[in-house]
């Protein structure tokens, strides 16, 4: 360590070039895994805050629940517990005359039902009447405010903002949240139909109805719309930006010791083990490394400060600590591929 | 009083590369030093001092013979015993660029502490070390901070430091005028006398001479003793 701290410090320059790369791309995996994050947030954000183990949907909706309807005479036969709540979902795009329009998702809800009085609100108060809604506080930045009267699509129907949630994203759209007969309005169905779906925090709900299917959660998920290929697009690219990064580090540190071995030369002419050697490399590397790291890190949570509330970023601790962890290891496996150098090196080679 | 051997050669040969290439740089050389003596070897430039003076510290391994230090056979012992023997026992003082180049002078001297943990000079002895050398003023200078002169005496006071037994030098004062020639001259003369160590000198500067119990030529591979 003694040895590696004073080098880096005599040879500023070259070390602050090698930290700065290192710091930029862990800033860029980082600012990747945190759109990544925050986008695949956009999808899930409301299903996640119900506490959702499982969806119920007519089997041949595509696992969708937008696409899926119960009808009157099918959910007459369930008996619904604490656990269980009708949602009726429909895009919709909200109107009103002062602010512009905001494409959203309508959840129509049963308020007496879990999520109906599990949600909690930041403002306001949850509805008390069918022309009543809650809203996420996506639409403040929209400059929507409690008490302004909306309409949706071309319908004639004003609806008032009672409360606002937070939190509440499903298919990267805020949600409003109305009620199931509103739902059947937008959707303009006859009151044979209760809901899209159910939500359950059961796992192993289950209707007895063959039309019917219960669905994991994570199994919904999965089938939102476009989610699956954007976890995946950005799973690629931080795989291989970190396959990359392993490259590039490796290289450098490479290159480094390759210019350290006269050095180590006259160390080893004068007997000091290989040894403490390599174990100055590595711990060189872990130096280098958590110091890009750090600096990333601190940048990242700035950038993150300062992007405006409609770029989705968000981060978790699991993620941050694998992306960290990932390129620590890079660091260290980039250190040890020169060590075989340093065990060669031949005192002999600075004698004459 | 009774001589100590600290360094045995036998029969050195040394060749280098193979076939027609193959050169013979060394030839059934025999050398002792002993404790109390400082030993010098002439020769010119080409004539194999370095690879003579490497070999009798472990550096390299020569192609025949055996090589004794402190009654350690040097070429068969495991390279780690070799490292441990370098760093307890032997101090060199190579003939190009043996400091590290990030550290400074003071650094160089607190990185034995570092290494070695024991037995070297007390502070004291280093403070006298650096003034007879006239080297007390660069302690905190970056060795590319000093001329070729500077940087052979901070090379030699390197080496002591450690408070080795046996002392290799390779040109140690082909970078400094006739005064500290003769002041590192007398300082490895009075190590020998005083301190009761071992002092093997390979060089082809001649004002040394005066300083030396016994004085070695090397002339095409092989070694003579000229007085
Ligand atoms: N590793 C090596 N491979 C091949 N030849 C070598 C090697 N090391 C030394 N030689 C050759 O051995 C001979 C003796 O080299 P050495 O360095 O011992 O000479 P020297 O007496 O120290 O010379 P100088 O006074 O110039 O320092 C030279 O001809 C040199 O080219
Ligand atoms: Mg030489």
């Amino acid at each position: 360590m003694y040895l590696a701290w004073k080098e880096i410090k005599h040879e500023k320059l070259r070390y602050g070039l090698i930290v700065g790369m290192i710091l930029l791309i862990s800033y860029l995996v980082y600012i990747l895994s945190g759109l990544s994050f925050g986008l695949a947030q956009q999808s899930t954000e409301a299903i996640t805050s119900w506490g959702a183990q499982s969806v119920i949907l007519d089997k041949d909706a595509n696992t969708s629940l937008q696409q899926s309807m119960l009808t009157k005479s099918q959910t007459d036969k369930l008996t619904l517990t604490k656990k269980e709540s009708y949602v009726g979902q429909t895009p919709v795009v909200t109107k009103q005359a002062q602010h512009k329009n905001v494409s959203a998702q309508f959840l129509g809800l049963d308020w007496a039902q879990f999520i109906g009085t599990k949600l909690t609100l930041v403002y306001g108060h949850k509805p008390t009447k069918a022309n009543q809604v809650v809203v996420d506080d996506a639409f403040k930045t929209d400059g929507y405010a409690l008490g302004d009267k909306i309409q949706f699509n071309s319908n004639k129907d004003h609806y008032t903002i009672v409360g606002f949630t937070h939190n509440a994203k499903i298919d990267i759209a805020p949600v409003v949240y109305g009620s199931l007969s509103t739902w059947r309005d937008l959707k303009k169905l006859p009151a044979t139909f209760t809901a899209s779906g159910i939500i359950s925090r059961d796992a192993d709900y289950s209707t007895g109805i063959a039309q019917l299917k219960t669905y994991p959660v994570s199994t919904f998920i999965n089938k939102l719309p476009g989610y699956s290929a954007q976890n995946m697009t950005f799973t690629f690219m931080i795989a291989f930006l970190m396959i990359i990064s392993l490259v590039v580090i490796a290289v450098f540190l490479y290159i480094l010791t390759i210019q350290k071995i006269p050095n180590y030369a006259v160390l080893r002419a004068q007997g000091v083990p290989s040894g403490v050697l390599v174990n100055n490399t590595i711990s060189q590397a872990l130096l280098l490394v958590f110091g890009g790291l750090a600096l990333g890190s601190s940048l990242t949570a700035l950038t993150a400060k300062l992007l405006p509330a409609a770029v989705p970023i968000a981060f978790n601790w699991p993620m941050l600590i694998g992306v960290t962890a990932g390129i620590l290891l890079t660091g260290v496996v980039g250190a040890l591929i020169p060590v075989k150098l340093i065990l060669k090196v031949d005192p002999v080679t600075v004698i004459s | 009083m009774t001589k100590t051997t600290t360094i045995e050669m036998h029969h050195i040969d040394k060749t280098f590369g193979h076939d027609t290439s193959k050169i013979q740089v060394l030839k059934d050389i025999d050398f002792t030093a002993q404790k109390g003596e400082m030993s010098l070897v002439i020769g010119p430039s080409g004539s194999g001092k370095s690879t003579f003076l490497t070999i009798a510290g472990g550096l390299q391994t020569p192609t025949a013979g055996t090589v004794t230090v402190e009654d350690t056979p040097l070429t068969t012992i495991p390279v780690k015993q070799r490292d441990a023997l370098r760093l307890n026992k032997i101090g060199f003082i190579l003939q190009a660029y043996n400091l590290v180049p990030f550290l400074t002078v003071q650094e160089q001297f607190s990185f034995v502490d570092r290494i070695k943990g024991t037995t070297h000079m007390d502070p004291s002895g280093l403070a006298a070390l650096l003034d007879d050398l006239g080297i007390s003023d660069l302690v905190d200078k970056y060795p590319s901070e000093l001329s070729g002169g500077q940087t052979q005496r901070v090379a030699i006071a390197r080496a002591l430091y450690p408070d080795p037994e046996i002392v290799l030098a390779d040109e140690p004062t082909a970078a400094l005028d006739s005064q500290r020639v003769a002041v590192v001259g007398q300082l490895l003369h009075d190590l020998a006398k005083k301190h009761d160590k071992s002092i093997i000198v390979v060089t082809h500067d001649m004002r040394l001479e005066q300083f030396a119990d016994h004085i070695y030529e090397i002339l095409d591979g092989t070694m003579r003793q000229a007085s």
